[in-house]
């Protein structure tokens, strides 16, 4: 019964993470830029969420679309004014730009709303309800949702929607799409703003599940990492498999080894599916 | 008449024994056996996608064959990993050129002198010196100095050409390193080639230039949908009508 | 390399040499922190600069030289020199265990995987009783700021020697080549593994001696000092903001920034370190390939030359 409500919170906290990860894999696929700011997009989403909800009042969830928004906002403007400016160039320097940004992202961040440990904490937090002999916690199971939710909305955008058809041509061949009249600043900028309105959300969601600091950037971006590695850039549903399986392997390990080696056992799970997946890893890039 | 070069006494540098390359389940190499000898000059065509590039991939060590068996020197290779089969002296072309972006030209061919056969030679002076002396030789001399991105898509091949004999191999693949020429450019490259034969050499040459093969090779294989459909003569091989249905269509019949 | 860069080289370390002799306490401590930065990132320069890899993970083979140092002489009562030597050997293997499976790696998935080495180790530290679990360790106390700043700068000057031999050897042609293009340089018969293997074994040796003097000079180690990150924000953005793959860029780029960030910090502490953040995105959209390239060619220093830079690379 133990090991069954373990799974369970593997398996709802891994639908955050892919969540996380859906973004990244977007930026990735799309732009092939892995984005090492992506984990301090998550923070920023989830500190607008909270001054959202401590400030304005507003209803964390609620408060959810008008982070995405915001964070929309962040992102198309930052891949239209910098990142557009060295995304031809070698991998290295988009890693090291990102990298830069990541530090610039953290550094505000704790200037502007201290080093101190924040929750997002609506008096619904404790919430849970039973069933078959498992505790559910409520805000835990919605954020499942809002996870497998928004991987339904890019699947629709990319599968069914004209702007997701240009996107996907520009990823497969970006001359192409060129001749086809799409605009590729615009469009890289706005498939790199909905990549940061889905870490905004999962910034968001996070914030209500565990601590808010400036600092948590890059463990994120390191997490989505992997689960964008297992769930393949393709396909937004493998990602929140690829999430689901990271949060149950966590879960599991962290209740057999104990969690203070959570790092050393996250490190070791990073390197070992990357080394694992030589296909991927060692060829690409 | 000049005697062939596949005499009984000469000495087969590369054999392949059913090599075969599957890409998750498409065949792109089909059980193909060859050999060439020392002084030897194989000239390989067929069509796009017949497996010309994912041959020359697996001699040198690219790719890992599916089956088969690459034998180098009597030595069965396909588990040495490439750095080592250019230490034993086999080197290439690439079809897409790869120059070093960010290293001059005379740098570019010091590394095949530095890291070549045997694992080159350890002094850079002399790594220069070669280098230089091949650039001098594929008509590169005038731009040692200049960046090799900053070179233009006929300089390109002769980069590559001279990088791969910087390496001294004993057996040479060039992937075609005559695309993209015009028929000058296409003489002189035949003219290097040729003058480089002799002192033991084994060359694979794949070439779609027909005029190009015929005066290089000894020998020429035709590759179609990955299987070997012809190795002989050039004369007998290119005047074969399934060899010419195969590459050139139904125009030329 | 032209003999005059390398006569004004020499100049400056003789010149440098000096500084204790007429500077501040202020002035040698400052010193300190920035020569062994300017080592941090000139071993960076090893791997990341000539190799093409980019490490995030650096910080641990300082860690490991500060713990193999304060250890031995905390636990064993061992001489300073002895305890440098243990801390070097505890980062080489460091560097060969980790660096054997995740030099496999190419690219965006090396570096991702260098991200969680800092943390790794700090939490095995933190748990290591030999280390003082997360309560560390304090060293004994020499109050001999000139001695750590001469030992500081005999190590840059070391490290800096290796990189110019690197430079013009067939070592560093070979990790150059890997650089450019890996493949092609495998089947041009460079061992890149090896290779790659070797230059982040040479870049731990002089990070893990740069951390055991730190440890020394500052007297006390724990988790978090010793297997700081921002350490590898430093070191990357240093380097490659004064040139990464050139023998004194990463050492400009450091005192630069290093007085940039001591001006700075004076004021606010947070600022200085946003500044980082602020410095490489602008170095890699301005100037990828570093200070050093202005300053080798001072016509580079032109409004255009920045132009250019983004005009290659934009969409």
């Amino acid at each position: 019964m133990v090991l069954a409500q373990i799974l369970l919170n593997g398996v709802l906290l891994g639908g955050l993470y892919g969540l996380m990860a859906l973004g990244m894999a977007l930026v990735w696929g799309v732009l092939n830029i892995v984005n090492l700011s992506h984990g301090a997009l998550i923070m920023v989403g989830g500190y607008v969420v909270y001054y959202l909800f401590t400030l304005a009042g507003i209803d964390p969830f609620l408060a959810l679309p008008i982070a995405m928004a915001v964070m929309f906002s962040l992102g198309f403007a930052l891949q239209w004014g910098l990142l557009n400016l060295v995304v031809r160039s070698k991998m290295l320097n988009t890693l090291l730009i990102t990298f830069g940004l990541d530090v610039v992202l953290t550094f505000t961040a704790q200037l502007l709303f201290s080093a101190d440990f924040r929750t997002i904490n609506p008096s619904y937090a404790g919430a849970n309800f039973a069933i078959g002999g498992l505790t559910v916690p409520t805000v835990r199971l919605a954020a499942f949702g809002v996870a497998v939710g928004l991987a339904t909305g890019i699947w629709v955008l990319l599968n069914k929607l004209p702007l997701g058809r240009a996107i996907r041509a520009t990823a497969q061949n970006l001359t192409a799409a060129r001749l086809y009249g799409v605009n590729p600043r615009m469009l890289y900028a706005v498939t790199f703003g909905i990549g940061a309105a889905l870490a905004g959300a999962a910034g968001g969601l996070y914030g209500m599940i565990s601590n808010l600091t400036p600092y948590i950037g890059a463990s994120l971006t390191a997490k989505s990492f992997v689960i964008a590695i297992i769930g393949g850039l393709a396909n937004p549903f493998n990602v929140i498999l690829g999430g689901i399986f990271v949060g149950v392997a966590e879960a599991v390990t962290a209740l057999y080894i104990g969690p203070t080696y959570t790092d050393v056992i996250s490190f070791g799970l990073l390197v070992a599916v990357l080394v694992l997946r030589p296909s991927r890893a060692v060829r690409a890039a | 008449m000049t005697a062939p070069a596949k005499t009984p006494a000469s000495r087969t540098v590369i054999e392949t024994r059913g090599l075969t390359k599957r890409f998750q389940g498409l065949v792109s190499v089909n059980n193909v056996s060859f050999a060439i000898a020392e002084n030897e000059t194989l000239g390989v065509i067929g069509p796009n996608g017949a497996g010309k590039t994912t041959l020359v991939n697996m001699i040198s060590g690219t790719l890992t064959p599916s089956e088969g068996e690459v034998i180098f020197d009597g030595a069965r290779i396909n588990d040495v990993p490439a750095f080592r089969r250019a230490h034993l002296g086999i080197a290439r072309t690439f079809q897409v050129m790869k120059p070093f972006p960010g290293m001059t030209v005379l740098e570019n061919v010091a590394v095949g002198a530095l890291f070549g056969r045997d694992g080159g030679v350890k002094s850079m002076a002399q790594a220069r010196e070669s280098a230089r002396e091949w650039l001098e030789f594929t008509g590169l001399g005038k731009r040692i100095g200049v960046g090799a991105d900053s070179l233009g898509g006929p300089d390109r091949k002769r980069l590559e050409f001279a990088k791969a004999l910087a390496m001294k191999p004993r057996l040479l693949l060039l992937d075609e390193v005559m695309a993209g020429l015009n028929p000058v450019e296409v003489d002189e490259v035949v003219d290097l080639i040729k003058s480089i034969r002799g002192q033991g050499l084994a060359m694979l040459v794949i070439e779609h230039v027909v005029k190009a093969i015929r005066s290089l090779s000894d020998r020429v294989m035709v590759l179609h949908h990955g299987e070997k459909i012809a190795d002989d003569d050039p004369t007998t091989v290119l005047e074969d009508p399934r060899v010419i249905e195969a590459y050139l269509g139904k125009r030329r019949t | 390399m032209k003999t005059r860069t390398l006569i004004l080289a020499a100049a400056v370390a003789v010149a440098l040499a000096f500084v204790p002799m007429f500077g501040s306490d202020v002035m040698i401590q400052f010193g300190i922190n920035a020569l062994v930065l300017a080592v941090l990132a000139q071993s960076w320069n090893i791997l990341g600069g000539f190799g093409g890899y980019v490490s995030f993970g650096n910080s641990v083979f300082y860690g490991l030289g500060t713990y193999g140092t304060a250890i031995a002489m905390t636990t064993y009562n061992l001489p300073f020199g002895v305890g440098l030597v243990i801390g070097v050997v505890l980062a080489m293997l460091g560097a060969a265990l980790v660096g054997v499976p995740i030099l496999r790696l190419r690219g965006p998935y090396f570096a991702i995987a260098t991200l969680g080495l800092n943390g790794a180790m700090m939490a095995i530290f933190s748990n290591l009783p030999i280390a003082g679990t997360n309560i560390g360790l304090v060293l004994p106390l020499t109050r001999n700021d000139t001695m750590f700043y001469e030992l500081s700068l005999a190590l840059l000057v070391a490290c800096t020697l290796t990189v110019f031999w690197i430079s013009r050897s067939r070592y560093g042609m070979g990790l150059i080549a890997i650089r450019e293009d890996e493949d092609a340089a495998g089947t041009m018969g460079v061992n890149a593994t090896l290779y790659k293997v070797t230059a982040l074994i040479l870049a731990s040796i002089f990070t893990a001696v740069a951390g055991g003097i730190h440890a020394y000079w500052s007297t006390f180690v724990d988790p978090a000092s010793a297997f700081d990150s921002t350490l590898n924000v430093r070191m990357v953005i240093m380097c490659v903001f004064g040139g990464p793959g050139t023998v004194f860029g990463p050492v400009i780029g450091s005192f630069v920034l290093s007085t940039v960030y001591e001006v700075l910090a004076a004021q606010i502490s947070t600022a200085a370190a946003l500044l980082f953040g602020v410095v490489i995105v602008l170095a890699v959209i301005f100037m990828p390939r570093g200070l050093a390239d202005i300053m080798r060619d001072r016509a580079n220093f032109t409004l255009r030359y920045f132009i250019r830079n983004i005009r290659e690379n934009r969409l």
